[in-house]
C-alpha cells in the first residue's frame, strides 16, 4: 500500500516543519532567557529605587538637621566665620573702659582644628564692674573671644589698670583681617 | 475544441492552505518578535535606570557626606564656643569674687589672677585685719597660701599674698 503525498504538501509540511523549529529554537534559547533576565532586573531595580528612596529620606533628614543646626546656632556660625578685626573690637567695647588697646594679632597654634590668635590687652577701668560688663559683653560679640589667664589689675590712683590676653577663635579657611590691626 | 466540460482551475504558488500557514506563522513570529523587542527595550531601559539610579545615589551620598561634615563642624564650633562662654562667665565670677573677698579695710593695690593661683598687693592696717578678714578666706579656697608683710612708716603694713591651687587635687575634682 503506498501512500500518496502531493508534492504541495510535501513543501508545506516542511516549511512548516522548519518554521516551527525556528520559533521553538527562538523562544527557548531567546526569548525565555530574556524574559527571566527581565524579571531578575525588574525585582533588582525595585530593590534600587527602595534604597534610593531610603537614602534620599535620610539626606532630607540630614537636610533638616543641618538647617535647624544653622539656625540654632547662626550667631556662632557667624563669629566663627567673621575674621577679626582688632579696630572694630576696639570701637564695639571702648564703651566699657576709659581706655582699651589691642596688640597686632599673633597666629597661635591651632586648637580642635580652628584657628587661634592671640591679642594682647591693656586697659583702663573706673571699677570692676566696668570689667564684668565688658566679660558679658564678650559672649555676645561678632568673634569668639575667650580672655586668657593671668589677668593683672594695677591701681593707678583712682583708675585701675588691667592686661590680659584674648583668644580668637576662627574657621580654618578664615584669615583675619590684620588690616586694621593697631600697631 | 474542448476536451473538458468544466472549467480550468487557476494554480497559484499561494494556495489556501499556504495562505493560513503564512498567516499563522506571520502572526506568531510577529508576537515573537514584539515581544523580544519589548524585553529588548526593557533591558535598554533598566540599563538606563540603573545608572540614573547609580548617579543620583552617588550625588546623595556626597551631599550627605558634606551635610555630615557641615553637621560636625557646627557642632565643633558649639562645643568651642560653650567652652569659652564658660570660661569667660567663670572668669567673670572670680573676679566678682575676688574683688568681693577683699574687706573695705583693705586696700588691693595690684592683683594678679592666674589660672591656679592669685598673688595680691596690697596694704592693710594690720596683720590681724589681714589675717582674719583675707587670709582665713583665701585658705579656704586655696591650698598653699603665703603672706609677706612689710612695715610702712604710718605704722600699716604692705603686704604680698600668694595663693595656689595645686593641679594634682585640683585634677580629683
Amino acid at each position: 500500500m503506498s501512500i500518496k503525498i502531493n508534492r504541495q504538501h510535501i513543501y508545506m509540511l516542511s516549511l512548516s516543519v522548519v518554521l516551527l523549529t525556528f520559533v521553538l529554537i527562538f523562544s527557548f534559547l531567546v526569548l525565555i532567557p530574556n524574559g527571566k533576565e527581565y524579571r531578575l532586573k525588574r525585582v533588582e531595580i525595585k530593590k534600587e529605587y527602595r534604597k534610593l528612596r531610603q537614602l534620599s529620606d535620610f539626606s532630607s533628614e540630614t537636610s533638616t538637621i543641618l538647617q535647624n543646626l544653622q539656625k540654632e546656632h547662626r550667631h556662632i556660625i557667624t563669629a566663627f566665620d567673621t575674621p577679626f578685626s582688632v579696630a572694630r573690637f576696639e570701637k564695639q567695647h571702648r564703651g566699657y573702659f576709659s581706655s582699651l588697646k589691642l596688640s597686632k594679632l599673633e597666629k597661635k597654634e591651632n586648637e580642635d582644628n580652628f584657628n587661634v590668635y592671640e591679642v594682647n590687652t591693656t586697659s583702663e577701668i573706673s571699677s570692676p564692674k566696668s570689667f564684668y560688663k565688658f566679660l558679658e559683653a564678650v559672649n555676645s560679640s561678632d568673634w569668639i573671644v575667650g580672655i586668657n589667664f593671668p589677668i593683672n589689675f594695677k591701681r593707678d590712683a583712682e583708675m585701675i589698670g588691667s592686661s590680659f590676653t584674648m583668644k580668637v577663635y576662627s574657621n580654618n579657611k578664615d584669615k583675619p583681617s590684620d588690616s586694621n590691626t593697631t600697631k | 475544441m474542448r476536451y473538458s466540460y468544466i472549467k480550468p482551475r487557476r494554480k497559484t504558488a499561494l494556495s489556501k492552505d499556504m495562505q493560513l500557514l503564512f498567516t499563522f506563522f506571520s502572526v506568531t513570529l510577529f508576537m515573537l518578535f514584539l515581544t523580544y523587542g519589548f524585553l529588548v527595550f526593557r533591558d535598554y531601559r533598566f540599563d538606563q535606570n540603573h545608572a540614573e539610579i547609580l548617579q543620583e545615589e552617588k550625588n546623595l551620598r556626597v551631599g550627605i557626606e558634606d551635610m555630615k561634615v557641615k553637621i560636625a563642624m557646627i557642632e565643633n564650633q558649639n562645643i568651642l564656643s560653650e567652652r569659652v562662654f564658660t570660661k569667660n562667665s567663670v572668669l567673670k565670677d572670680s573676679i566678682h569674687n575676688l574683688f568681693d573677698l577683699v574687706p573695705s579695710r583693705i586696700t588691693l593695690s595690684q592683683a594678679k589672677i592666674m589660672e591656679n593661683g592669685l598673688i595680691l598687693y596690697g596694704v592693710t592696717p594690720n596683720k590681724d585685719i589681714y589675717n582674719f578678714m583675707l587670709q582665713a578666706p583665701l585658705r579656704s579656697i586655696f591650698h598653699r597660701t603665703y603672706s609677706s608683710f612689710y612695715p610702712l612708716d604710718n605704722g600699716w603694713f604692705r603686704f604680698v599674698s600668694t595663693n595656689y591651687i595645686d593641679e594634682e587635687a585640683n585634677d580629683e575634682y
